[in-house]
């Protein structure tokens, strides 16, 4: 497959997807589609937006009401995107969409460049035995391509652009992050995170992989003369424990702290900028706020919903705390020590968690982090689950609108069948991330340490201990 | 502009009051009985009553004006109050025009005097000392559900400024307030006579609420207290609004007297009273159905209001000497005729468009019947479990092809649990037209705490309020805002008149979660998020080893055995099993022939410790 064949298969991809989601948004499902609470929720339903941006009109603040939850920086450019280009609207999205699908292309090809590097670099480490388990060229070429497969023609992305949802942007944020965090752009990722950040919060957990990444691609091959940074950083190098003091510790130091910097500084800056719009702070509350405390029990494919509508009063802080740090902080800082090898792997877990254990998770955030995983295809025969995993998808998918069409039309069947539907596709999803995570470590493992006198003629297992 | 109109009313007010005794307080008790072109009967009472200096002293002596009433309304700064409580909805289409308009259930609004702070904390203890006062659930009215309309519920006192300071101003209804006996009961004990004596012993409590429509009310506004509007006076006053159905009442469907309609006859006036006079309209009398009424009527009062005549048989009970019952009934002779009923100039339905608990739509369809241009004021109150959309607001008329542009829109967006959407619409309905105000809602999910006991019996959502002026008198029965009794009705021609409308209620039911399920969502819920914890948190503190599986592989019960030896032991090891994929057991079977060398890792060490734990055991 040379160059000619992928260019020619790709423009197929997106000519055939572009076909598609025209297709999709004159069809009668259009108004089904959007109206789903699996693809709308209140953070990024187009209705909400439509409304926020008919306040904003009247004069009205959006953020005095409970209608609107977008960032005022977003309701400016939703404002002027239903003033000036209204009958354009759905082609604004389909070109949104299927440029995240073409970043996540160039994402995949970057990172599978990097991935073969890597393994060109530690070949001299594995054992002779092990070379089928290698990354072949044509892996490296097919992987993106299925990148590109896996979200343009994901039922939940399709999903998530007919009913206009403003994940489209959220993802078209998140896939520029990525795209910058492989190429190495340190202020590019900088600024689509806190872009994706202002959006909806918890991509902010991607700055830790960002700053890894970036670092990783800043690392000095050689050591230079000692700069004011350096001398700076040497300092910092100081506080830090024995054990992580290194060669290059004061690179990672100055590195990660940059990152961190820029990355506040744009977030603080995009915030008074939105302070400035909607003049005042009030939409903190509206935006953030909404996010945290979860006033709107609608339910969603989330945890949160019902859980939080059959808590007990005063047990409602204690939990929301939980289930915020769950989403957010609890797992950041393990996995980053255990894959700060491969940030990517780290964001794309991380993005996965977040769309899991979110307050208001939609399809769109779903279909995004499943679209990254083709990335890893080299890994997938380490999978165990993959089949209870895509049955639990393809049940899920299904059983939830018609539990949801008993529960809400029919009136025969009531909220426990519509929660235990998402509950599933909640452990399939858990499931997916930590097989994924697991066979990864699975395959360093073999790839290091498997040599023929590991296995004494007789079956041998790989435990976790 | 409707408020100009009204304070244009007050400056011109005329009150023909002059009379007052030592006290300077007057009571005036009136009945106003009606046939409704429907066949059923309209009975109003008013029981008015004039305080004099009544809002200057906060402990002046109360004479007639009912004393725990006076000392809230001092305590709590208001300057004008009005609270209904109603059952059954007025039925503007067939029935007219009431003489005041009110809400299913309960509907409460208040100004406040000027200067006064703290509105919203005022605002909820008056609300709970008229729930104490009337036993009523009025307790539940708070400022969250509170609404401050902009440009509904003018004030229809007489003030000494013209402009009105919108913040005084609390408006709230209790849609699913149902009255009965004991609203009744604290109801006729602020009467001067209680229901010993005059036309409040005709409120018995059995008969009331056999009504269609039965509604109380109280109105206090400070009033002119003469021509020249020097001096205020405070006035009361008391409403009881019924409508019976003749048929259900009993045979003789047609025919209604005192007894027919309240169980009793009328002993006589209440001796504190100025004025006792009870009003028969008989204008339909000889037109659409001929009855007479038994007794003659002291006097024949042809009232001439804005173009319309109206004849009312009067019946002044002070003049009137009652030996034993004084009861007035009605006699129709001849053949049944129904009416042909001309609904009024403007009335109005609202309903709950969508199924499913999803997304819905309120429509409020507004009927303007006259040939001219008519302005009104439409007010929506919301609850914040019904979030509506702004943008979705369409006004529309011709059956939805011509769109209207209301002149002013002013729109309160509401917030979770804290505040209601209020909707305010200035809209000229074109002449003789139905326009309709449609607007879309959500069905809100609350927590399983928020849901009352009953929680499938739905939500009620209160009345949309019309506001307008009516260009003539078709149907009215309003008393003039510069007058205070019934009376000052006779032959009050004005340019315009204003009507208050109310629209029913809704009845929303909200999807449910399972009330029997918290401890079991709460577990569920937990458990999911423990599965993504576990593997994680193995994963990340853990390293992948090679096992000398011998021992796991003996067969369920041997690994089971082991499992709890190790268990008893204390030793918490291996958490999780992973075979090695396939591809690699290939690989391993291809070399398994080379040669034999122990790998000296963790999981050597591993063997030495299972096995010293076995021996131990």
């Amino acid at each position: 497959m040379g160059t000619s064949d992928t260019f020619r298969s790709l423009l197929l991809e997106y000519g055939f997807a572009f076909i598609l989601r025209i297709w999709l948004y004159n069809s009668e499902f259009k108004a089904t589609i959007s109206g789903r609470v699996e693809v709308s929720t209140p953070i990024n339903s187009w209705k909400k937006v439509t409304e926020g941006v008919a306040l904003y009109k009247d004069g009205i603040n959006p953020y005095s009401g409970d209608m609107f939850h977008e960032s005022p920086v977003g309701l400016l450019i939703y404002n002027q995107m239903i003033d000036y280009a209204a009958p354009f609207l759905p082609a604004i999205f389909i070109i949104f969409d299927l440029l995240t699908g073409h970043l996540l292309y160039l994402t995949a090809v970057e990172y599978m460049k990097h991935l073969m590097k890597r393994q060109n670099e530690e070949k001299h480490e594995f054992s002779d035995e092990v070379k089928e388990l290698l990354l072949t060229d044509k892996d490296v070429r097919r992987q993106p391509l299925y990148v590109v497969a896996a979200y343009l023609f994901n039922p939940y992305i399709l999903f998530n652009t007919v009913a206009q949802t403003t994940t489209v942007f959220s993802n078209f944020c998140l896939a520029l992050s990525f795209f910058s965090m492989v190429k190495g752009y340190r202020f590019a990722v900088c600024l689509f995170l806190s872009l994706a950040t202002l959006q909806s919060l918890y991509p902010i957990v991607l700055v830790v992989p960002a700053a890894i990444c970036i670092g990783y691609h800043t690392l000095p091959s050689s050591n230079k003369s000692t700069t004011s940074v350096e001398k700076c950083s040497y300092f910092c190098q100081k506080l830090l424990p024995r054990a992580l003091q290194s060669s290059n510790s004061d690179h990672w130091v100055t590195s990660i702290a940059t990152t961190m910097v820029l990355f506040s500084v744009m977030m603080s800056s995009l915030l008074l900028l939105s302070c400035y719009i909607s003049g005042g702070w009030e939409f903190l509350q509206s935006v953030y706020g909404f996010m945290l405390l979860v006033p709107d029990l609608r339910p969603n494919i989330g945890l949160f919903w019902y859980f939080f509508t059959e808590m007990f009063e005063h047990f409602r802080l204690l939990y929301l705390w939980a289930f915020q740090m769950n989403a957010l902080v609890l797992y950041l800082i393990p996995l980053s020590l255990r894959t700060r090898r491969d940030p990517i792997l780290l964001a794309a877990t991380l993005t996965g968690i977040t769309a899991m254990f979110k307050s208001y998770p939609s399809l769109g955030d779903v279909g995004f982090y499943l679209a990254l995983l083709p990335m890893w295809a080299h890994i997938f025969p380490y999978l165990q689950q993959g089949f209870i995993v895509l049955a639990a998808f393809i049940i899920t998918s299904v059983l939830g609108p018609t539990v949801w069409h008993l529960w809400i039309y029919a009136r025969s069947a009531n909220a426990n069948f519509y929660f235990g539907v998402g509950l599933a596709f909640a452990i399939a999803q858990i499931f997916l991330i930590t097989d994924i995570l697991l066979s990864y470590t699975k395959r360093e493992f073999i790839l290091r340490q498997v040599t023929n006198n590991v296995f004494n003629g007789k079956h041998r297992k790989l435990v976790l201990a | 502009m409707i408020v100009g109109v009204l304070i244009c009313l007050f400056l011109s007010c005329v009150s023909g009051l002059g009379q007052s005794d030592l006290y300077g307080d007057e009571f005036h008790e009136e009945l106003l009985l009606k046939q409704l072109p429907s066949g059923h009967v309209y009975s109003y009472f008013q029981f008015t009553t004039l305080w004099e200096n009544g809002g200057d002293e906060p402990n002046h002596h109360c004479h007639l004006f009912p004393q725990s009433l006076s000392e809230v309304l001092h305590l709590y700064n208001v300057d004008e109050m009005h609270l209904s409580l109603t059952g059954g909805l007025w039925r503007h289409e067939n029935w007219g025009y009431p003489v005041i308009s009110a809400p299913p259930g309960a509907e409460l609004w208040a100004w406040f005097k000027e200067g006064t702070e703290d509105v919203d904390k005022k605002w909820t203890l008056l609300s709970n000392a008229l729930s104490g006062l009337f036993c009523a659930s009025l307790n539940f009215i708070n400022p969250q559900q509170s609404l401050n309309p902009k440009y509904s519920f003018a004030p229809l006192g007489a003030y000494a400024s013209g402009s009105q300071n919108r913040s005084l101003l609390r408006y709230s209804t209790l849609p699913r307030e149902i009255v009965c006996t004991e609203n009744l009961t604290p109801f006729k004990k602020l009467l001067p006579c209680d229901s010993k004596k005059g036309l409040s012993s005709l409120l018995n409590a059995g008969n009331i609420h056999n009504a269609n429509y039965h509604s109380l009310g109280i109105h206090v506004r400070p009033q002119c207290k003469d021509v020249n509007c020097q001096q205020t006076v405070l006035e009361l006053r008391q409403t009881v609004s019924l409508v019976y159905d003749l048929i259900i009442l009993g045979p003789e469907s047609r025919d209604w007297s005192f007894r027919k309609l309240f169980g009793v006859g009328l002993a006589g006036s209440c001796p504190l009273a100025a004025s006792s006079r009870i009003y028969v309209d008989t204008s339909s009398n000889g037109t659409s159905s001929i009855y007479t009424l038994t007794p003659e009527p002291t006097e024949f009062i042809s009232s001439n209001r804005g173009g319309y005549n109206t004849l009312f048989a009067v019946y002044d009970i002070k003049k009137t000497n009652i030996i034993n019952m004084f009861s007035i009934s009605s006699t129709h002779k001849g053949p049944r005729v129904q009416s042909l009923n001309s609904p009024p100039v403007l009335h109005a339905t609202r309903y709950i468009v969508g199924y499913g608990q999803e997304h819905g739509g309120i429509v409020t369809k507004i009927h303007n019947n006259h040939w001219k241009d008519l302005d009104i004021i439409l007010f929506e109150n919301i609850p914040w479990f019904l979030p509506i959309y702004y943008h979705t607001l369409r006004v529309t008329t011709n059956e939805g092809k011509q769109v209207l542009k209301p002149y002013k829109k002013h729109y309160i967006p509401g917030r979770d649990r804290s505040r209601p959407y209020a909707l305010e619409l200035l809209v000229s309905l074109p002449p003789r037209s139905v326009v309709e105000i449609y607007v879309e809602f959500d069905y809100s999910f609350l927590k399983w705490q928020e849901y009352p006991p009953d929680a499938n019996h739905g939500f009620y959502i209160g009345a949309a309020v019309i506001t307008s002026v009516l260009p003539h008198t078709k149907n009215y029965t309003g008393i003039p805002i510069d007058g205070s009794t019934f009376s000052s009705s006779i032959n009050a021609s004005r340019d315009t008149y204003p009507v208050t409308l109310h629209t029913e209620i809704l009845l929303v039911t909200l999807p449910t979660p399972d009330f029997s399920m918290p401890y079991n969502v709460i577990c569920l819920a937990c458990t999911v998020v423990a599965l993504a914890f576990g593997p994680l948190h193995n994963h990340t503190t853990k390293r992948l080893q090679m096992l000398d599986p011998s021992e796991e592989t003996k067969g369920l019960l041997t690994s089971l055995r082991m499992r709890l030896k190790s268990f008893i032991c204390k030793s918490s090891e291996e958490k999780e099993e992973i075979s090695v994929p396939t591809k690699t057991v290939k690989v391993k079977s291809k070399e398994s022939a080379s040669e034999h060398k122990p790998c000296e890792s963790k999981s050597t060490i591993r063997k030495k410790v299972k096995a010293s734990s076995k021996s131990s055991t």
